[in-house]
């Protein structure tokens, strides 16, 4: 049986919208808090809060966004070609490996700033903050990716005389590319999450920035609007992803659908 | 074991040899005291193969039949160059294996049907082709024969995973014949499949080897696939891995699996693996 994923979709929206407004209702109702405004509003009320204010939550997000997207497309590259080297010699993986399991525990909100000094960019520092949070999950996704590959594949073209390059072109680079995009869909939302916190350290535009002021003065309908618009980004970027994974991995769609007919 | 100057030396083969010395002339491939030892934790060593020899000649349907452990498949890889064997001599065509793999000689069918899940069934066909550097013409007259051949033209555009398991396991033989390959190995390669698929998958096999008579090397563990299909069945035993006996099946093709010539020859077989039932 099929499922019906837009009408799955359209019930999770609506119970999810329907949960806050009854939330927001019960705090500002029926517990009578004087601050239920800032720490729950009305979900109908930071949605005219968008629309109101549509144009400068799009310009602030369009900015933290692009540079995201930069930087994730610089992280997966290099996370993918990590995973290619490391694949071919055991030595690199023996010598990169370590490297990455300690950058992974310097925490990014320590190394943001540091970054920015060294770069004095603000825009750079999106780009390098979000391909560093990006490159580990593709590179070892891919690895893993690299290293499942079934050794009679392998063997299929070793009986076929095939060289290294052939190999990785044939078999190991189009067997791995549903592990990249494991890789991609942890990393995508991260990257995002990477920008804003690097809006915050002091940048001028971006949402992170919006938030912040808003936070900051008070203005809570568009802190929350700021607040939704980040999550929207997160979701948005999670969906490209997934698009791309559906028209480059075809086969994975068709799989399962019973046998020949 | 014998050196390159004595092979030279004309005259009777040593009698240890399971094969009839005058027919030595024709054979294209030949396997002379071939040992594969697996060193075990505790120094005890695991013989997978002990002193085979083995002639197979040109055009010949030939079954390498035994329980697991054998040696069988292993047999089998070491004439894929899949495999090193510890010692003794493999020649495919008069060159080594690694020469044969290199030039393409053979082609290989395994138990699994080991396709590629992201190429529909056309472009797993074409595989070996692009790697060959077969003209993109050449490669497409060859795929839609070899699809033709084995049956499954409607199905060039799916991919594995929407065929069943006997037609993956054809687009598998439909590959290695695309190469035109003068030798085909086969792994157990219907050993996955049900009695009924099986019994189609060999009439195909029999009606594709007839049209194209390459020299074939089928593994299986099932005798009555060896007697239906084989001109000679290679009867091999286990602990050590050896080759017991080679049985000529005379037998006219098509072959009845209920005549009284198939039941004879598969009980004459059955009754040298006595030993191994009872074991098991």
């Amino acid at each position: 049986m099929k499922t019906n994923v837009w009408g799955v979709g359209l019930v999770w929206i609506v119970a999810l919208a329907l949960a806050w407004e009854w939330g927001a209702q019960l705090l500002a109702v029926g517990f009578h808090d004087p601050m239920a405004a800032s720490k729950l509003p009305y979900l109908h009320s930071v949605v005219s809060t968008m629309f109101n204010n549509a144009d400068s939550l799009f310009e602030a997000a369009s900015v933290t966004f692009t540079q995201a997207t930069i930087g994730f497309a610089l992280g997966a590259a290099i996370g993918y070609v990590l995973a290619v080297l490391m694949s071919v010699s055991r030595t690199i993986e023996r010598i990169a490996f370590p490297y990455l399991i300690i950058s992974q525990m310097i925490p990014v909100l320590g190394l943001a700033p540091i970054i920015f000094n060294l770069v004095r960019d603000m825009n750079a520092s999106r780009i390098l903050i979000a391909a560093y949070i990006t490159f580990f999950p593709v590179a070892a996704n891919t690895l893993g990716g690299f290293r499942s590959v079934d050794r009679e594949k392998r063997q299929l073209l070793d009986s076929y005389a095939a060289g290294l390059p052939t190999v990785y072109a044939k078999l190991m680079i189009p067997f791995s590319v549903p592990h990249l995009f494991a890789g991609l869909k942890i990393a995508a939302p991260l990257s995002v999450t990477a920008s804003i916190l690097v809006d915050m350290l002091g940048s001028k535009n971006g949402i992170g920035v919006k938030l912040l002021y808003a936070l900051y003065g008070g203005n809570m309908d568009i802190f929350w609007a700021s607040v939704v618009t980040s999550a929207l980004m997160g979701v948005l970027s999670f969906l490209i992803v997934l698009v791309a994974e559906k028209i480059l991995v075809p086969w994975q769609d068709t799989a399962n659908q019973g046998g020949a007919r | 074991m014998s050196s390159i100057a004595e092979l030279e030396v004309p005259g009777p083969v040593p009698t240890k040899y399971a094969i009839d010395p005058n027919q030595d002339l024709a054979s294209v491939i030949r396997v002379k005291g071939v040992n594969m030892v697996y060193p075990g934790r505790d120094g005890h060593e695991t013989h997978a193969l002990r002193e085979v020899n083995l002639d197979i000649r040109q055009q010949e349907f030939i079954s390498l039949l035994g329980p697991s452990g054998c040696g069988k498949t292993t047999l089998l890889r070491i004439i894929a160059n899949l495999l090193e064997p510890t010692s003794g001599e493999v020649s495919i065509f008069g060159r080594t294996p690694r020469e044969a793999r290199l030039g393409r000689k053979f082609g290989i069918v395994f138990q699994s049907p080991v396709l590629y899940e992201w190429r529909t069934v056309r472009n797993n066909i074409r595989l070996p082709l692009e790697i060959m550097k077969v003209p993109k013409a050449e490669q497409n007259e060859r795929i839609d024969q070899q699809l033709e051949l084995v049956g499954l033209t409607k199905f060039a555009n799916r991919y594995p995973s929407q065929l069943s398991g006997g037609m993956q396991q054809r687009v598998g033989i439909a590959r290695a014949l695309a190469m035109k390959p003068e030798l085909l190995l086969m792994d157990e390669p219907f050993s996955a499949s049900d009695e009924f698929t099986r019994e189609k998958l060999n009439e195909d096999l029999l009606r594709i080897w007839k049209l194209n008579q390459k020299t074939v090397i089928f593994v299986t563990h099932n005798i009555s696939e060896a007697v239906y299909l084989s001109d000679r069945v290679v009867v091999m035993s286990p602990h050590p891995g050896r080759v017991s006996s080679v049985i000529d099946i005379d037998l006219p093709r098509p072959r009845s699996q209920e005549s009284p010539e198939f039941f004879s020859l598969y009980t004459t077989i059955r009754h040298g693996f006595e030993g191994v039932f009872h074991q098991a």
